[in-house]
């Protein structure tokens, strides 16, 4: 039973994470972009990660989708104007990205006869169990990452601000 | 303790009140942070700091000061560009924030502790090189490196999460470990999870293939925070990409060592011949920042017991010779209101100091002896030879010969041209005396290399 949702659940977000890149519509793209977030979602409860699912969504789904619309909405992206890219560049990054997709093909191949290295614990997404794992053994990379949310708000309040004198 | 640094830094930043007094307290602090880095020399590494997240040894605690010093002599640079911006706490707290990510880079234990300095490093960055929010130059240098970083961050992400599929830990001694000791049987997306990182590395070194963004930003960007880019994050950078793959990736070598001969002969002969094309001395300097990461790549290359002390040499060295040269640029370009290489005209003759100053900085950077710069790529060389690349070596003395070219192109230009107009042209205090300690730091490291490589061995 798990096996076919985890099945379906790749097969949803695979099909609408295409769909993000093939769709004209950058609205589109946004909708199919929530979608294979949700699926995404639906990946950590399968793993008993309740929590992890419920911040995904929250997080990605909700705030930063809804920013992603805002702006979309202020561009006014709906009118078809695509930039027209050199020949030699398309040529390029079609290249690169299918030596990417070799590459990384290619590497997983053999990996099906692997053992899982570490024994999988059950109950490792539950909440208490996270907050253990955060705030023991990652405590340090914890509190430096406020230092780079301050960073990041301090510098996005430097480029909202106005300039004294003007 | 590292986090004392990083402490007196971050708090340092907060103090927001009171203008007057951050400027002097910033120097202070960062001089304080690279003393009590010294002190921690020898720090014994068996203890583990936060439960490993952390390994201050020997080599984080001498780069924790190169990037100390070379913040505390960049601060002095960047002092009149401050003054001119309104918003000059702001400018004060994001280059501290990017020096500490720069710390946290060097002195990484677990790769989470790696990834979230690179972000530190960069985010600040990402704004500085927008500061100027009324230049469109300035705009796109910003929304470039953005995108470009943002890009670069993805694919070291993906790489740390492909060799945490192999090896099942992020802490990086359990992945030398597991290295060591699967070494023949490791699955292939770990191979493909160190290539990416490397790629992801490469970006933020402005390798070539992964260059692209580096000339445009350095540009763009107003010159003091290129004079940052070009020097501390240059620095970190090589020192987190050296001290990843020497800590891991050593039994894996025979597969990256490849792409990474190819990446530093690709980035010598670009970057150098590239910059022969160039009008600008900006674009130039950043072309020739280009190529001298090519020469680091070396280093990282060989990997042998040299390695991490040339690498150490050549960063202090570049560092130093590249903010004496990117203040006479500043300067100049002030002066002239324009940053080509035709600036650069008659200065000799306008003020003999800095012409004679800048002469030493550029000499250093092409490599000419008794400066430093001579013996950071004698080093480099020497510890690639000994472990046997000796093709590259020639193809990097071929690149540093055309790298002398350009490089004397500007000492040229400041000599043996005249200007055309003869508006007098004077420097501040304070610049004066960071170019007379810059200047003695090359000519004394140029002299006694020893300073630098005694503690080491």
């Amino acid at each position: 039973m798990t096996v076919y949702l985890f099945y379906l659940l790749s097969f949803i977000a695979i099909l609408s994470a295409l769909m993000v890149v093939f769709s004209r519509n950058p609205v589109y793209s946004v909708l199919y972009l929530i979608v294979t977030f949700f699926a995404i979602a639906g990946h950590y409860v399968l793993l008993n990660a309740q929590f992890l699912a419920a911040v995904h969504v929250i997080v990605y789904a909700g705030a930063i989708m809804v920013l992603f619309l805002y702006v979309i909405m202020m561009l006014n992206l709906n009118t078809y104007n695509e930039m027209q890219k050199a020949n030699w560049l398309r040529f390029g990054a079609v290249v690169s990205g299918c030596l990417l997709m070799v590459v990384l093909v290619g590497s997983l191949k053999g990996a099906e006869t692997m053992q899982p290295g570490a024994v999988h614990d059950a109950n490792i997404g539950l909440v208490s169990n996270l907050g253990n794992v955060l705030f023991k053994e990652f405590l340090l990379p914890f509190e430096v990452s406020s230092l780079l949310f301050l960073a990041a708000m301090t510098g996005a309040v430097m480029l909202g601000k106005k300039s004294i004198r003007s | 303790m590292v986090i004392a640094g990083l402490g007196v830094i971050a708090m340092l930043s907060e103090i927001f009140s009171f203008k007057k007094l951050l400027y002097p307290l910033v120097l202070l602090g960062l001089l304080a942070a690279a003393v009590l880095a010294g002190l921690d020399w020898n720090h014994d590494t068996r203890i583990p700091l936060f439960g490993n997240m952390i390994m201050f040894d020997n080599f984080s605690a001498a780069f924790t000061i190169v990037l100390s010093f070379t913040g505390f002599l960049w601060f002095i640079m960047a002092r009149d560009s401050f003054n001119e911006e309104s918003s000059l706490t702001d400018h004060y707290a994001l280059a501290l924030f990017s020096l500490a990510g720069a710390v946290v880079m060097v002195s990484f234990g677990n790769m989470t502790m790696l990834f979230l300095g690179i972000e530190i490093l960069s985010i600040p960055l990402y704004v500085l090189a927008g500061s100027r929010k009324t230049d469109v130059h300035s705009n796109e240098a910003a929304f470039k490196y953005f995108l470009m970083g943002a890009f670069a961050s993805g694919f070291l992400l993906f790489g740390i999460a492909l060799v945490y599929g192999a090896t099942g830990s992020f802490d990086i001694p359990k992945i030398s470990l597991y290295v060591a000791e699967h070494a023949t049987n490791l699955p292939g997306f770990f191979y493909a999870g160190v290539l990416m990182m490397l790629a992801g590395m490469a970006f933020k070194v402005s390798a070539v293939p992964f260059h692209f963004w580096a000339p445009d930003v350095y540009q763009g960007s107003p010159t003091t925070i290129t004079a940052f880019m070009a020097t501390i994050v240059k620095t970190a950078a090589f020192a987190a990409l050296f001290r990843l793959f020497s800590n891991c990736f050593i039994p894996a070598a025979t597969t990256w060592s490849g792409v990474v001969w190819t990446l530093a002969a690709l980035t010598l002969l670009t970057g150098n011949i590239t910059a022969v094309y160039q009008q600008s001395a900006k674009r130039m300097l950043a072309y020739s920042s280009i190529a001298h990461a090519g020469y680091m790549m070396l280093a990282i290359l060989a990997m042998n017991k040299f390695s991490a002390t040339a690498v150490l040499y050549y960063t202090a060295s570049y560092s130093v010779s590249t903010i004496v040269s990117f203040t006479v640029l500043q300067l100049v370009a002030a002066h002239k209101g324009s940053d080509l290489l035709e600036s650069f005209n008659g200065l000799a003759k306008k003020n003999s100091f800095v012409a004679v100053v800048m002469t030493i900085a550029i000499l250093s950077l092409a490599g000419i002896p008794v400066t430093a710069g001579f013996f950071a790529k004698y080093y480099i060389f020497t510890s690639a030879i000994d472990s046997g690349f000796t093709a590259l070596v020639i193809i990097a003395v071929i690149a540093s010969l055309i790298g002398v070219y350009y490089y004397f192109m500007i000492i040229i230009n400041m000599f043996f041209k005249e200007s055309t107009d003869d508006s007098p042209f004077v420097i501040g205090a304070a610049h004066r005396f960071l170019l007379i300690v810059c200047t003695l730091l090359i000519l004394a490291l140029g002299l006694f290399p020893d300073i630098i490589l005694r503690f080491w061995i």
